[in-house]
């Protein structure tokens, strides 16, 4: 009852106004909701942002550093490099990734992927690998 | 209204997926990805001391990586006299010294030439003649790399140094020296998987994973660690192959090819350039003598994979390791 005297009382300008931040709260939310730690991976290059994708969706995508061409494979929620072209292919040897914290790197040419987040506590049983 | 709708905006937008005790950076420093990650309530107010700790592992990069000419490794690989290392370097090279020659050269600082050879530095890996190996190991052996009244003196004219074994290390233990300058009491810094671990991680050890040397990305064991260096080499990281055999870039100089004892090899150690080094010589020592030699430093532990699989360790860590 209070809220539609209220509503009355508005002008059409203050009611567009409040319409549109509900709105936009709605589209916030839905988004907070479906996007998570881990549900990105972020690839820097020399240390500027150059791909973002959705873990969800299979997909790959060509690289371009220094050096040549670094193929990413996207697949059922984990990061691999497929192809590069350095030398001792020590990206490739990483395997894949799919938690938030972890990364990939290819360091002759530059290119860093990572899942932002920090992983969960307990998820893999330690906090960090020594290889 | 508007007030609490901007309210509730503010409170819906996506915010950055971090944890707020948690500041976490990386970087792309000494061949590998460095990340340093600090626990506080206000990690934030720690950002200025790891610019300074990255600023600190790029110059010391600069200084010991035979990748740039003028390096001072590369300058002292020369033919010609370079008379003013910098302390830095020294302190390098003294660990260096103090594990070749606990490992009887098994472990050697004059590599430079052997490594290029195998192509571990410059690329295009093959497996070169025994001709030119004896050639490339001329003037190596435990004493080749002194350090007389400052100044650095080589068996030969042309033995060029390679202090791989040691810089990341070093260089790691510079940067976690800087952070407890700065008042960090609880923070890992990680190059590559060599690790140096500050404090505990706010109430409890840290869990440290060891590689599993022949499953990627499954761990042979976890240790709980406070306030240590872990280093592993293993023949994993960097190999070529040829004809089906692998050749790995842990070279053994006393024969100038591939070490063939082991698997891999953790060390924990006060000092990741200490443990960098211990490392190295105990996986060319191989099992047995790679653990002799490992029970000649005090507060050292060491875990060695064999190269049939089999896993020894030092007394102290026996009781401590956990099993997936």
């Amino acid at each position: 009852m209070a809220v539609t005297r209220l509503w009355a009382r508005l002008t059409r300008l203050d009611r567009a106004i409040v319409l549109s931040l509900l709105g936009l709260c709605l589209v916030g939310m839905l988004r907070t909701r479906s996007t998570g730690p881990g549900d990105w991976l972020i690839v820097e290059r020399s240390g500027d942002i150059v791909f973002r994708a959705r873990l969800g969706s299979d997909q790959s995508a060509r690289l371009s550093g220094p050096i040549g061409e670094t193929l990413l494979i996207v697949q059922d929620g984990r990061v691999r490099v497929e192809s590069s072209p350095c030398r001792d292919k020590v990206c490739i040897g990483m395997g894949e990734i799919r938690f938030p914290g972890e990364l990939l790197a290819c360091v002759p040419n530059r290119i860093l992927i990572t899942i932002p987040g920090v992983r969960p506590e307990g998820e893999v049983g330690y906090d960090l690998l020594s290889r | 209204m508007l007030v609490a709708a901007v309210a509730l905006l503010w409170q819906a937008l996506p915010k950055p997926h971090r944890d707020p005790q948690q500041l976490v950076r990386t970087r792309m420093l000494m061949g590998t990805v460095v990340e340093i990650r600090i626990l506080d309530d206000d990690p934030d107010r720690f950002q200025s001391a790891v610019d300074r700790a990255f600023a600190e592992m790029a110059r010391l990069e600069e200084m010991l990586s035979p990748h740039y000419p003028e390096s001072e490794i590369s300058r002292l690989s020369m033919p010609q006299e370079f008379d003013t290392p910098s302390r830095e370097t020294l302190a390098v090279l003294r660990i260096g010294q103090e594990v070749a020659a606990a490992s009887k050269g098994a472990f050697d600082l004059g590599l430079g030439n052997l490594t290029r050879l195998w192509g571990f530095v410059e690329g295009g890996s093959r497996v070169p003649a025994s001709g030119e190996i004896a050639t490339a190991l001329r003037g190596v052996g435990v004493g080749d790399v002194t350090i007389r009244q400052g100044r650095v003196v080589k068996s030969r004219a042309d033995l060029a140094l390679d202090v791989g074994g040691v810089a990341k290390g070093y260089a790691i233990d510079r940067a976690v020296a800087l952070l407890k300058q700065a008042g960090v009491e609880s923070a890992t810094v990680n190059a590559g998987g060599d690790l140096r671990l500050i404090g505990d991680r706010r109430g409890r050890p840290w869990r440290i994973g060891i590689q599993h040397p022949r499953r990627s990305g499954d761990i042979l064991l976890r240790l709980d660690l406070t306030d240590r260096a872990v280093v592993t080499s293993g023949d994993y990281e960097r190999f070529f192959a040829v004809d089906g055999k692998r050749y790995h870039h842990i070279l053994d100089a006393r024969t100038g090819y591939p070490a063939t004892g082991c698997q891999s090899v953790t060390v924990i150690a006060a000092d990741a350039g200490l443990a960098d080094a211990l490392a190295t010589a105990a996986f060319v020592l191989g099992p047995e003598a790679g653990l002799e030699m490992l029970s000649q430093f005090p507060d050292v532990d060491g875990l060695l994979v064999a190269a049939d699989g089999e896993v020894v360790t030092t007394p102290g860590l026996k009781e401590r390791l956990q099993w997936p």
